[in-house]
This record gives C-alpha cells, sequence and structure tokens, in this order.
C-alpha cells in the first residue's frame, strides 16, 4: 500500500492524518522517533559544530552517517517493497519549490546549525539555543502557512510534475535503482572517509576505544 | 584541534558507520509499518494545536493549516519520540549540554547570547519556511525522499547542500 500523495498541488505532502490516531499507531511512531532521536544524538548530528563544519567541508562525518544511512535505507525499503508491504509515497516534484525551498533552508542550516529534526533533539539535550531554532521554525511555518495562497501560484502550481520518482524517469524496476543507489552511496561515502583522513580527522567508522576528549567552557 | 572540539560533547559518539546502518534500518522499520521518517511537517501541526489552544478558528479557515489538522498521529509520535530519544540518550550517555553560545559559534561571532539566539531563531524560522514550501526537510525530503528515488528529494537535496555550503564558506570565511 502506498501514500497516496496529491495529484494536484493543494498540499505540498501528504494531507491529513499520517499513520493513523490510534494507540498502535502512536505508540509505534514514540517508539521509531526514540530511536531516531536517540541515533541523531549518538552520530554526533545534534552537534552545531559537526554540522557546521560539514557544512564547511571541514568535518565530513555527519555527511557521511547521513548519507550511508540513505544508501542503506533505500536498499532496506525497496527489499521491503518487492518481498512484502511497503509504505512508499513519492513526494511531488515542483522545481520552483524545490530549489527556492531549498535554497532558504540551506541558509537556515548554515545559520542555525541544526535542521528541523536534529534541533528537536538538540533542544532535549539541554542545548538553548536548538529551543530558540524550534521555536523560529514554529513562527516559520505559521509565516508559510498565512503567505501560502500568494505562495503557491509562483512556487508550487508552475513547473509540477506530480509524483515523479527516478525510477519512472529511467523505466528500470525500482529494487534495482535501489541497489544501485545503495553502491554509489558506498563509495561516494568511502570517498569521503579518504577526505577526512587527507584533513587529519581520524574519527572512523567504529566505536572510538579512546574516552572523549575533556573540554571545559563552550562545547560543540 | 579541530578534531576535538568536534568531539566536545562529554560522550563518545557510536561512529558514522553504525549510526547511518542504523539509521537506514530504522528508515526501513519505519517504512514497513506506516511511512518513511519525516519531521517538519509536525511544525506546522503544532501550530495548529497552539492556535486550537488560543482559540484561533485559522487551523478551520486557512488554507494551508487545515490540511494538516491538529492531531496526534503516528508521525507525530515521531516527533514526541525524538525529543524523549534525545533526552533519554543524553541521560544515558552523559551528553547533556547546557551550553548557550557555540565554541565554534563564539570564535567567529563573539560570545553574545543574544546574538547567538536571535541566529537561532532566524535560522529556524528560514528552515522550516524552506521546508514547508518544498513540502519536506533533511528527514522527509532528502533522508527518506532520495532513498524513496524520489526525484523531489534529489532537487532539494543538491538545494539544501549547494546552498548550506555557500552560507557557512561565507559565514566563516574569515576562521581557518
Amino acid at each position: 500500500m502506498n501514500i497516496i500523495y496529491p495529484a494536484t498541488a493543494q498540499s505540498t505532502d501528504a494531507a491529513g492524518i499520517i499513520g493513523g490516531t490510534d494507540f498502535s499507531a502512536i505508540a509505534i511512531g514514540v517508539l521509531t522517533g526514540v530511536a531516531f532521536g536517540a541515533i541523531l544524538l549518538r552520530a554526533g548530528a545534534s552537534s552545531f559544530t559537526l554540522i557546521v563544519n560539514m557544512l564547511r567541508l571541514k568535518n565530513l562525518t555527519v555527511m557521511k552517517f547521513f548519507f550511508l544511512a540513505i544508501g542503506v535505507g533505500s536498499v532496506g525499503m525497496y527489499l521491503v517493497d518487492a518481498f512484502g508491504t511497503a509504505h512508499i509515497g513519492i513526494a511531488p516534484f515542483y522545481l520552483l519549490g524545490m530549489v527556492v525551498g531549498g535554497a532558504i533552508f540551506g541558509a537556515g542550516w548554515a545559520i542555525s546549525g541544526y535542521c528541523p529534526g536534529t534541533s528537536l533533539v538538540a533542544m532535549a539535550q539541554g542545548k538553548i539555543d536548538a529551543a530558540l531554532t524550534v521555536l523560529g521554525g514554529l513562527v516559520g511555518a505559521l509565516t508559510l502557512a498565512l503567505t501560502w495562497d500568494y505562495l503557491e501560484p509562483v512556487l508550487v502550481d508552475p513547473l509540477n510534475y506530480g509524483s515523479k520518482s527516478i525510477p519512472d524517469l529511467l523505466g528500470v524496476r525500482p529494487l534495482y535503482v535501489a541497489l544501485a543507489l545503495g553502491l554509489i552511496a558506498a563509495v561516494f561515502v568511502a570517498y569521503l572517509n579518504q577526505v577526512d583522513r587527507r584533513n587529519g580527522i581520524g574519527t572512523g567508522g567504529r566505536l572510538s576505544r579512546r574516552p572523549a576528549p575533556r573540554i571545559t567552557g563552550h562545547q560543540a | 584541534m579541530n578534531e576535538l572540539t568536534d568531539q566536545g560533547d562529554r560522550r563518545r559518539y557510536i561512529g558514522w558507520m553504525y549510526g547511518g546502518i542504523l539509521l537506514g534500518l530504522l528508515n526501513t522499520f519505519a517504512v514497513a509499518t506506516y511511512g518513511a521518517l519525516g519531521v517538519s511537517r509536525n511544525y506546522v501541526v503544532t501550530d495548529n494545536m497552539a492556535l486550537e489552544a488560543a482559540g484561533s478558528d485559522l487551523p478551520q479557515t486557512n488554507s494551508y493549516l487545515s490540511l494538516y489538522p491538529g492531531a496526534v498521529d503516528w508521525l507525530y509520535g515521531i516527533a514526541i519520540g525524538m525529543v524523549l530519544g534525545g533526552f533519554l540518550a543524553a541521560l544515558i550517555y552523559r551528553g547533556f549540554n547546557t551550553r548557550t553560545v557555540p565554541r565554534l559559534w563564539a570564535e567567529r561571532f563573539g560570545d553574545s547570547r543574544p546574538k547567538r539566539f536571535a541566529a537561532a531563531f532566524a535560522g529556524g524560522f528560514l528552515l522550516l519556511l524552506g521546508a514547508r514550501i518544498a513540502g519536506g526537510c533533511t528527514s522527509g525530503l532528502v533522508l527518506s525522499g532520495v532513498a524513496q528515488l524520489s526525484l523531489a528529494g534529489l532537487v532539494f537535496g543538491i538545494s539544501i547542500f549547494a546552498s548550506g555550503v555557500f552560507t557557512a564558506k561565507l559565514m566563516y570565511r574569515r576562521l581557518s
């Protein structure tokens, strides 16, 4: 069963309730979120310094983590899809919204040092600036809602191609494209790791056996 | 040294390789149960909840807000779980960190708290404005969207990295 996205651009992603409001749906959602939050924190993705140094191309740890997760996730999802039921939803593609929205998002990413998800985790670990990023996000989302009637005709309606997937465009079975993406992600991440090594970032992929350095004062 | 400050939270990271594999498997689990991971939509749902609590009729009358009812569903459970998971992981791995101004920020922009807080707020504003224009964020459109092989996720991903790298290079150009 696939999640149904609107063919016409009434909303930018699936509207309404996602996954149900019954107890088991919410409970599984919360448990999934707990794992998501814990993984983000433990991988360093809720660190301002690691995010900003990734965007400065000084330390690619979070980029390696993220791209590897995309590759593993893609293969996993389409294996589930091939042998069972996967709830896959292809988001609508409207070029201007992707490019302009992405450019605005990228600026906010570099300025805050968080994204909408990692700011929630960083806030939970006590980072006060991250709580302000969450607050700013709530105001930003509200601002978008209040200006939606003006922005939609400009950014969402033109050049709107609806749900477009790469396998559709290529005419290839999704699982094969996912396997190719997994391979590309692995090679790319290995390359990023070489760049990190050259830059003297020796974090490696394994659990570090060294204790974390003790730093006083301002921290990552 | 750069590496040390990057690892500055007083605990150990699990390493990008284990972390990446775990997150990929988690997203596979999510897709096998209800749908792919996503976050930014929950900001709109939270706005709706706050407006409803304040007695506003915007959640019904606004053309955008009315699409995202202020109800706790599976996806909203993920946002609740992320806060809970971040808190629990911080508790277990001594990851609490109540610093107000990150060291890297202070090196470039000074240690003024109001300045950092204003930037964090403005950054969050831009994050959600951009994410909701595109219909997703780093989670829904890139982590999940690219994994689901959507063209939207791919283009959005290229756009956010291009803009993020450009902005970060510009902001921190005076630092080595």
